[in-house]
């Protein structure tokens, strides 16, 4: 048994899965606010990025982990919010370049600011799980707490999130608001703060894995989240953007893939693997892996 | 109709070459002097350095500072027949200011930039102690067409040992290369027979390295040569470690060499800590900042050194380089007669040295050509405990060094370069050249003028 | 119409002619007034300014929107460099054409797959593309020479030109001199192709597919290879900057081109004006000056220069002006409107009676 679990094929399943699933947390993050405003949120991981930051610096006065970890999400949540109304919602009905254009200036000015405010230097922040691998028989069981920790909370907020989806109230207004506003709107449900919360909960989404990413050995530091945001898009593209099945899915293919092609092709052509997976599929299902309808053609 | 047009356009273009034309005149009236050495006054000489004073490699700043020490010091005493040196260190971040990582420089500040604020805003006689592998290569091509000289490269590299190519170009340290030789030839003669692996950064640095073991006699396993990217030291990304950790426990491996960056090499410590691996360490002298070492208990791992202990009193050199670290109120402004002189200070004293007993050889009239007509003719004496002696076939520098045991941390704090041997290997720079041992150290006097 | 309206037009050959000589000229002029290091942060701003122009044809005047920009400079800059590494005494001008080539080669690749994507897809694709280049050009360190990258000989000034200059740091000015003339000179010939293209039947085929891609289909324009044409032109732009930009440096290094650099390109671009030649010039010289810029403003805010907070300024400031530009003067995006409100039919429309929660 031990010799199986530590054997290669195990150890890239692992790998993968570990990076899969955050992937597919901040793949989710961006469906969520694709399907209610049609915007591409280039800003997503800075955003988190940065809430991280908030949340992490209280570390340094004695705050607990945990309670730092809440305090990021929240503020994540905030910053979200906030960003809807105040630099989105001025854009609702101009072209839909404009919002790409806005966020990833956006991007920019996280980034500055967080070095301007934190520096740049990468923190490293007290795990709360051990990171060493397990060792089972003298062999390296390519597992140690803090990744099962990492996958453990993945899934279980994509659950979460996929209960409010399908079982409340707020999900079934969430999800009419994003498919019919009008429709909507004359039912009674206020669409435009449906859309406000749709940026918040995405935004402590994707909060989350940052700060999964932070307490892992990748550490804090601004661009962290840059790899990540654009393997995710990719994932989500992947399994379309209308689909948050489909995010999680196509989330742990890309970490799964990648994995895979660093250890059996070549580390040269792993940073290729996300375009390879994109081109592929867009090829031949040009709205995704997961989506129902076709996209528009003339 | 075209005709009108035809004479709009002459017109247009006759207006634009005059206006370029009275432009460049405006030029040819500067004043024209004689042809001087630039950089040098009668009572000035200025030099400058592009290093890493914030940044992924802030570390290295001490540095520099030791060396503008000594020029503080020499400057106290009237400076080098009569001129005052003036020492300007520009911060390059390392060339990677672009990543962040607590750069102030300024985003878009390159080693290349900084050079050209050198050359053409400061008019420096000579790049003297820039720092830096692929930094300084950078620039190589713009000094040496620019006519400055690249003194006393702060790099192991042996890309500084091109006379033919650029012949105003030296390094100071022993090369990569030949420190793999002579952790070669230790392992041979202490630990032969056990199993010797390599972590190395995939760049010149580790190559060269695990060059220089090949060459001394040791072989590697293919298994057991594992490298790390350059690109993860520098983000700090470290999920090879566990990794390349645990292959070489794996194999059984008992003797580790390390080329690698001193965070690196800590963390590669640190697992292999948590792992209980513990295999014989001998860690190039980049990566052994003792302080990081320590901190994860590994005292007794070996290096190479060129510079004394810092507690052999019985060496002239020590209570000098205290004497100019303390009359630096600036820039060690902490620095006390107990204080620890690191590493750091010690190289950056050594080049220093170097360049103003040159600067004093050449008398009155310095030139470019003649400053380093002096430089490879000339016999140095330095702190270092291998002779540094340039010549028309070595710009490398230094050639060798002494085994050295990092102490451990105890009531005394961290000592560098506590012997295990007393033997000092010295090897020239190219493949085949061997190892010459001694016993002795090259412990060269004081200059009575520089006292 | 007199000589001036129509210079200004640019509706001829021959008007467009003039005016970029007249411009590379006076461009030239100032660059023997300023001193060596203001030449060389002007030579950057000319070579990022003939990317911003090929950034500008494909998202001003076909209406996509690319971040792939700083990936095709390094496509650019890396074939021009391992050429000079190897031939040396090749000629610039071939050099150049080699990277504009290459450039446009790896814009064909790119556009094939990209020519079905439409907006963020589009978007994320070539953030994709240029995200991995960094990574690739440290891994395959045989072709690229690894992190440390690939080192080209500094331009050599001719004998000719430096006898214009004396004193003793003659040497000196007459090569940062060479260099800048060398970077506007080449920007020059840049903007005359492109305002040749602008008026071509080529570049008016791409204005009717921004503003009306079904019609335009309906004429027969074949909306694909139009697409893949303007990717393949601005590549090809971006290919020459990003090997002039790297002769610039003597060098081409994986972290030359960051993504950051397409986040600034695009940031230029919209602050110079999409889709206009003058757009692109703005742009490049707000390149070239924005250290000083910077400095500037640092100075006024009583900002410490080597502060976290200062070090940082540019990237704020950008970002900034980015976002306030968007918001409140997008101008050369106004006139896509049309076409693309009607693509997306789940657009949360406010009606005029609804009042904002």
């Amino acid at each position: 048994m031990s010799a199986f679990l530590s054997s290669a094929i195990m150890h890239n399943i692992f790998g993968g899965l570990a990076q899969g699933v955050i992937y597919s947390l901040v793949a989710l993050s961006l469906v969520i606010i694709w399907q209610s405003t049609h915007v591409l949120n280039f800003a997503q991981g800075a955003m988190a990025m940065f809430a991280t930051y908030v949340g992490m610096t209280e570390i340094g006065r004695g705050v607990g982990y945990w309670w730092c970890v809440l305090i990021s999400v929240l503020v994540g949540m905030a910053l979200g919010g906030a960003t809807e109304r105040v630099l989105i919602r001025p854009l609702y009905g101009k072209p839909e370049i404009n919002p790409i254009v806005v966020m990833v200036g956006f991007l920019g000015v996280l980034e500055a600011l967080a070095a301007a405010i934190w520096t740049s230097t990468t923190r490293n922040i007290t795990e709360p799980f051990s990171q060493i691998y397990f060792q089972s028989n003298g062999h390296l069981v390519f597992l140690s707490s803090f990744v099962i920790f990492q996958i453990v909370l993945a899934i279980s907020i994509m659950l979460f999130v996929a209960a409010l989806f399908r079982f409340t109230k707020l999900g079934l207004q969430l999800r009419a608001s994003a498919l019919a506003p009008e429709v909507s709107r004359l039912l009674g449900v206020r669409v435009s703060r449906m859309l406000t919360i749709g940026w918040i909960l995405s935004a402590g989404v994707g909060s989350i894995a940052a700060v999964i990413i932070a307490s892992g050995s990748f550490g804090l530091f601004p661009t962290n989240m840059d790899g990540i945001f654009v393997a995710s898009f990719i994932a989500a593209a992947v399994g379309g953007l209308e689909s948050p099945i489909g995010a999680v899915a196509g989330g742990l293919i890309i970490g799964l893939v990648e994995q895979f092609i660093l250890a059996y092709w070549s580390p040269n052509v792993a940073p290729l693997s996300g375009i390879i997976i994109l081109v592929i599929v867009l090829m031949i299902r040009p709205q995704g892996l997961f989506t129902k309808h076709a996209s528009r053609r003339v | 109709m075209i005709k009108n047009r035809l004479r709009r356009s002459i017109t247009l273009l006759s207006v634009s070459a005059l206006a370029l034309g009275m432009a460049s005149t405006g030029l040819l009236a500067s004043t024209a002097s004689a042809a001087s050495t630039p950089g040098v006054t009668a009572n000035s000489i200025t030099i400058g350095a592009s290093v890493p004073l914030s940044g992924i490699a802030a570390s290295y700043a001490p540095v520099s500072a030791a060396a503008n020490a000594v020029f503080k010091y020499v400057n106290t005493k009237g400076g080098i027949n009569g001129r005052k040196i003036k020492y300007i260190r520009l911060d390059d971040c390392y060339d990677l200011a672009s990543y962040g990582l607590g750069c102030t420089a300024g985003a878009s500040v390159t080693t290349l930039s900084q050079n050209q604020v050198l050359v053409a805003q400061d008019h420096v006689f000579a790049t003297v102690g820039s720092l830096g592998t692929a930094a300084e290569e950078s620039v190589q091509a713009y000094l040496k067409q620019n006519g400055v000289p690249q003194l006393f490269v702060n790099s192991g590299s042996s890309a500084w040992d091109a006379p033919a190519a650029y012949p105003n170009l030296f390094g100071f340290q022993t090369s990569y290369q030949a420190e793999g030789k002579i952790f070669a030839k230790y392992i041979k003669a202490h630990y032969a027979g056990k199993t010797v692996g390599f972590i190395g950064q995939n760049d010149d640095f580790g190559a060269n390295g695990y060059l220089g073991l090949a060459d001394g006699g040791v072989n590697v396993a293919t298994a057991n040569h594992l490298s790390y990217n350059a690109a993860d030291a520098v983000t700090g990304s470290t999920s090879d470690i566990q990794t390349d950790v645990g292959t070489l426990q794996a194999n059984g491996v008992k003797v580790v060499v390390l080329d690698s960056v001193p965070g690196f090499t800590s963390g590669i410590l640190s697992v292999a800590k948590a792992l209980s691996y513990k295999p014989i360490w001998i860690i190039s002298n980049v990566g052994a900042d003792p302080t990081s070492v320590n901190n994860v208990g590994e005292a007794g791992a070996l290096t190479l050194d060129y510079f004394p202990a810092v507690t052999d009193n019985a060496d002239p050199w020590i209570p000098w380089v205290r004497k100019v670290l303390l009359a630096d109120k600036t820039d060690f402004p902490s620095f006390t007669s107990s204080s620890i002189i690191t590493g750091n200070e010690l190289y950056g004293v050594g080049y220093a040295v170097a360049f103003v007993e040159t600067l004093k050889a050449e008398g009155k009239n310095v030139t470019r050509a003649g400053f380093v007509k002096a430089l490879t003719s000339m016999t140095l004496n330095t702190p270092a405990i291998t002779p540094l002696k340039y010549s028309a076939s070595n710009h490398q520098g230094l050639t060798g060094g002494a085994m050295a045991k990092i102490s451990p941390n105890g009531a005394k704090p961290p000592v560098e370069g506590a012997y295990v041997s007393p033997f000092v290997y010295s090897t020239g720079n190219s493949k085949g050249s061997p190892i010459v041992t001694t016993t002795k150290l090259d412990v060269t006097p004081i200059p009575s003028w520089l006292k | 119409m007199n000589w001036w309206t129509s210079l200004r037009r640019q509706e001829t050959t021959h008007s467009r002619l003039l005016g970029v000589l007249f411009l590379t000229l006076l461009t030239l002029a100032i660059t023997f007034i300023l001193p060596p290091v203001a030449d060389s942060e002007l030579a950057g701003g000319a070579a990022i300014a003939i990317v911003i122009l090929g950034l500008s044809w494909l998202t001003g005047w076909s209406g996509q929107i690319s971040l792939g920009n700083s990936g095709f400079m390094a496509v650019g800059a890396y074939a021009a460099g391992i050429w000079a590494h190897h031939h040396a005494t090749t000629p610039l001008f071939f050099t150049f054409v080699l990277a504009i080539v290459i450039g446009g080669i790896s814009g064909l690749i790119i556009a094939i797959p990209s020519t079905r994507l439409h907006g963020p897809y589009l978007a994320g694709m070539t953030l994709a593309f240029s995200a991995a280049v960094t990574p690739l050009a440290q891994n395959f360190t045989s072709v690229t020479g690894g992190e440390g990258g690939i080192f080209m000989n500094s331009l050599v000034t001719p004998k000719w030109f430096t006898h214009f200059f004396s004193g003793q740091n003659a040497a000196i000015n007459a090569n940062a001199q060479w260099t800048a003339d060398l970077a506007v000179v080449t920007a020059g010939v840049a903007f005359f192709f492109m305002a040749n293209l602008f008026h071509s039947r080529s570049g008016r085929a791409m204005r009717l597919v921004r503003d009306n891609d079904v019609a335009a289909e309906l004429m027969g324009v074949n909306l694909s290879r139009t697409r893949t044409m303007a990717f393949v032109v601005s590549a090809a732009f971006a290919g020459l900057g990003g090997a002039l930009y790297s002769l610039l440096e003597a060098s081409v290094r994986p972290e030359t081109f960051p993504i950051t650099l397409s986040i600034t390109l695009l940031t230029l671009m919209v602050l110079g004006g999409i889709g206009t030649l003058s757009g692109a010039v703005i742009g490049g010289i707000i390149y070239s000056f924005s250290a000083n810029l910077v400095s500037h403003v640092n100075a006024l805010t009583g900002v410490n220069p080597t502060s976290n907070l200062g070090a940082n300024m540019q990237g704020i400031i950008f970002g900034v002006l980015l976002i306030l530009t968007m918001l409140f003067a997008p101008r050369g995006l106004v006139s896509l409107a049309t076409p693309m409100k009607r693509l997306f039919r789940a657009r949360p429309q406010k009606p005029a009676s609804e009042q904002v929660h």
